[in-house]
């Protein structure tokens, strides 16, 4: 694979539903009723239910798993939330080669809400083999 | 002031690792995990995705003190660190660790932040990756 820094990676496009949070609630653990409890969500100032910052985070962590396929390894990867996202709606993954230094390359990751707000973003850190 | 004895009081625990999480990567776990982000990749099956650590071993850094400020928790973010991969029989044990806790003023009012770190070791006592997080109470 022949990286080049300012090169964007193939977009991945998800669609969460409110079953998939209580998929990802069961399956992580992560019993927090801001997830799955609309009446709960709004008791604490949000529009409804949001997505798990988790959730967005394994989003992302697909959209690098998928470009790199078996031709490298993912070393790091940071996320940070700067917004809330609910079920129903796109979510569209981005990345972005920043850095190509030998085997091993940077990247900027981001994801976006239906009007185009990165509502995650990072960084990743890969390895090609 | 309440909110400010909530800080001394998780200050306390700054630096002091938690008993470990102990428990092995099962094929039907991980198959439930790659059903619920929907990532159909069939390596899934018998390798972890690269969030899977933290539903594996949910650590506890939501301190009791931490619950009586504000309303509610938000993740701030993550960073994850990985050393080695994760296969299905791996036995895993997760130490988690406040780093820091710190309050800050915002628009809406008082938010207070825990930092937390958490390591992961596998059964040959190799550390396979680390998981840095921001947990908000608002």
């Amino acid at each position: 694979m022949q990286l080049k820094a300012g090169e964007e990676i193939p977009e991945l496009v998800k669609h969460p539903t409110t079953r998939q949070l209580v998929q990802y609630a069961g399956s992580s653990g992560d019993f927090y009723e801001i997830h799955y409890d609309q009446d709960f969500a709004r008791s604490v100032g949000l529009p409804g239910v949001i997505l798990h910052g988790l959730l967005k985070a394994a989003y992302l962590g697909q959209l690098l798993t998928d470009w790199l396929g078996d031709e490298g390894q993912l070393k790091s990867f940071e996320v940070s939330y700067r917004g809330t996202d609910v079920p129903g709606k796109p979510y569209r993954c981005r990345g972005k080669i920043t850095r190509v230094e030998g085997s091993t390359a940077e990247l900027e990751v981001w994801g976006e809400d239906e009007g185009g707000n990165r509502t995650t973003i990072g960084t990743a850190s890969v390895e090609l083999s | 002031m309440a909110t400010a004895t909530v800080v001394d009081r998780i200050k306390e625990h700054v630096g002091k690792p938690q008993k470990a999480v102990t428990a092995t990567v099962e094929a039907g776990h991980l198959k439930r995990f790659a059903e619920a982000i929907g990532d159909p990749n069939p390596r899934w099956l018998r390798e972890a995705p690269p969030t899977f650590l933290v539903a594996l071993a949910p650590t506890s850094y939501h301190l009791d003190a931490a619950e009586e400020y504000g309303k509610g928790w938000l993740n701030g973010g993550n960073r994850f660190e990985y050393v080695e991969p994760v296969k299905v029989g791996d036995t895993i044990a997760a130490t988690t660790l406040v780093k820091d806790v710190y309050e800050k003023t915002g628009s809406s009012g008082g938010l207070l932040f825990i930092i937390f770190e958490t390591e992961y070791k596998n059964q040959h006592g190799r550390v396979v990756a680390r998981l840095r997080g921001t947990a908000i109470r608002r």
